[in-house]
């Protein structure tokens, strides 16, 4: 079965919170994952007492298990790297 | 049961009475016929003679001050209005909010026994007023703490005001200050009606306590009662106490909030002059405020070397490194990471408070 490193979102209507999830993928979205390995608040965050007003957002990720899900993953379903068949364009 | 006035035979004599009233001056003779008409309608005119089958609404509006007429804005006013404004002509002082202005002053309880100053409502004597911090105490506090520099835990044991009232106080003058500089709008007005209706505290010298300091918070671990077998020889402290209840539960000097002044007062006691050991209870205090900005400091510094920022042209994502495998022996611990599998979220159960209990 294909495994997968994926979202699930939780959260309520118009504030999305995701679980960064392992999981077969074939299984429902919100279903239990193997692993839970990170969260992503997508919302843009201000800093409380920074007067810039520059918005951040927080990502929470266990970074091993994270290398170690992408290193036994199939290539194809590498979250973040080009797949092996998409030729790459050289330009001069 | 009294008799009833038909209600049909009323509304004819209020009739009759409004045109009277209304038609005295011009001519007679069109109200003589509405007289006529309302006395033949009265079946019984004998028995309508001996009550009184007026009402008297209209003599009480005629009598109603001219401020209350806009505050019933031309209605008839009810019962409880009219009471009201009989009342409310005794006591002038409520009509307007102005000083501390309990109705307590005047009002007696069911008892007959006088209220407290202090007690808003007469027939709660659960409720008090109790006093908040006046514009010139506070000032004093944010003078102490941010001009001279003094420890928090000295700043709250001189004025006896509680360590995290003061730490409020600090802050909310710091929003204040800054708001000042940037111009922005205050609002004043709206303060200076509240402080006027509050019992204040000054915080003069000489006043007593604003509220106790140094109290311990009573773990409910430490109200059961418990038999524990000691042998005679053996020294039982406090803390072996606190281990008896429960490995986590500390023992009441620390929990105090602030120790320094039970190790000042022991200072005195074995013979310290009173100046020297204030003195002595001041530097401890600042050294026990700059041990824990140093943890503090120390807690955001790690706090930070787990992060990872990744800046873009619109946001900076923050990366921060946990531990995946730290999700107990169900997998749904309270701290794991992520939202939880198979537990009921209650951010929406009736009666959850949702209001942030910390400053951060």
């Amino acid at each position: 079965m294909v495994v997968k490193i994926r979202l699930a979102r939780f959260g309520r209507t118009n504030q999305p919170f995701y679980n960064i999830v392992v999981a077969h993928a074939r299984t429902a979205r919100n279903s239990k994952p193997l692993e839970v390995i990170g969260t992503y608040d997508p919302v843009p965050k201000k800093d409380p007492y920074d007067p810039s007003g520059k918005l951040h957002k927080d990502i929470k990720l266990d970074i091993t298990r994270a290398k170690y899900w992408v290193g036994i993953l199939e290539p194809k379903y590498r979250p973040g790297l080009p797949p092996k068949h998409k030729p790459t364009v050289v330009k001069d | 049961m009294p008799p009833r006035i038909p209600c049909n035979s009323c509304q004819t004599q209020q009739l009759f009475l409004a045109s009277l009233e209304t038609a005295t001056s011009k001519s007679v003779v069109p109200s003589a016929s509405l007289a006529i008409r309302s006395a033949a309608q009265c079946p019984s005119t004998t028995s309508c003679g001996n009550r009184r089958v007026f009402s008297t609404t209209l003599a009480k509006e005629a009598r109603t001050k001219p401020t209350d007429k806009l505050l019933l804005k031309g209605k008839q006013p009810t019962l409880q209005k009219r009471l009201f404004l009989e009342w409310i002509e005794k006591f002038e002082r409520f009509r307007e909010p102005s000083e501390m202005n309990y109705l307590s002053r005047v009002i007696k309880n069911w008892e007959g026994q006088p209220v407290a100053p202090n007690q808003p409502f007469p027939c709660n004597p659960d409720f008090r007023s109790e006093p908040v911090l006046s514009e010139a105490a506070r000032e004093k506090i944010w003078h102490a703490v941010i001009k001279n520099g003094m420890p928090l835990k000295a700043v709250s044991a001189q004025y006896g005001v509680d360590m995290r009232r003061v730490a409020a106080v600090v802050r909310m003058k710091e929003i204040e200050k800054q708001w000042e500089r940037e111009g922005k709008p205050l609002a004043i007005p709206y303060a200076k009606a509240m402080m006027k209706m509050l019992p204040k505290a000054e915080l003069n010298p000489g006043d007593p306590p604003f509220e106790p300091i140094n109290d311990i918070h009573v773990h409910s671990y430490t109200m059961q009662q418990l038999f524990v077998p000691v042998s005679e020889s053996r020294h039982f402290t406090r803390e072996d106490a606190a281990k008896a209840f429960g490995d986590h539960i500390l023992p009441p000097d620390a929990k105090m909030r602030i120790p320094e002044l039970v190790s000042m007062e022991k200072r005195i006691a074995e013979g310290m002059d009173a100046r020297d050991a204030q003195a002595l209870f001041i530097q401890e205090a600042a050294e026990s405020e700059r041990k824990l900005a140093e943890r503090e400091q120390a807690r955001l510094r790690a706090e930070e070397a787990r992060r990872i920022r990744v800046q873009t042209n619109r946001f900076e994502f923050r990366f921060e490194q946990i531990n995946a495998e730290e999700v107990g022996p169900t997998g749904r611990a309270r701290n794991a990471v992520g939202w939880r599998y198979g537990v009921p979220f209650y951010d929406r159960r009736r009666g959850e408070v949702k209001i942030p209990t910390k400053v951060e």
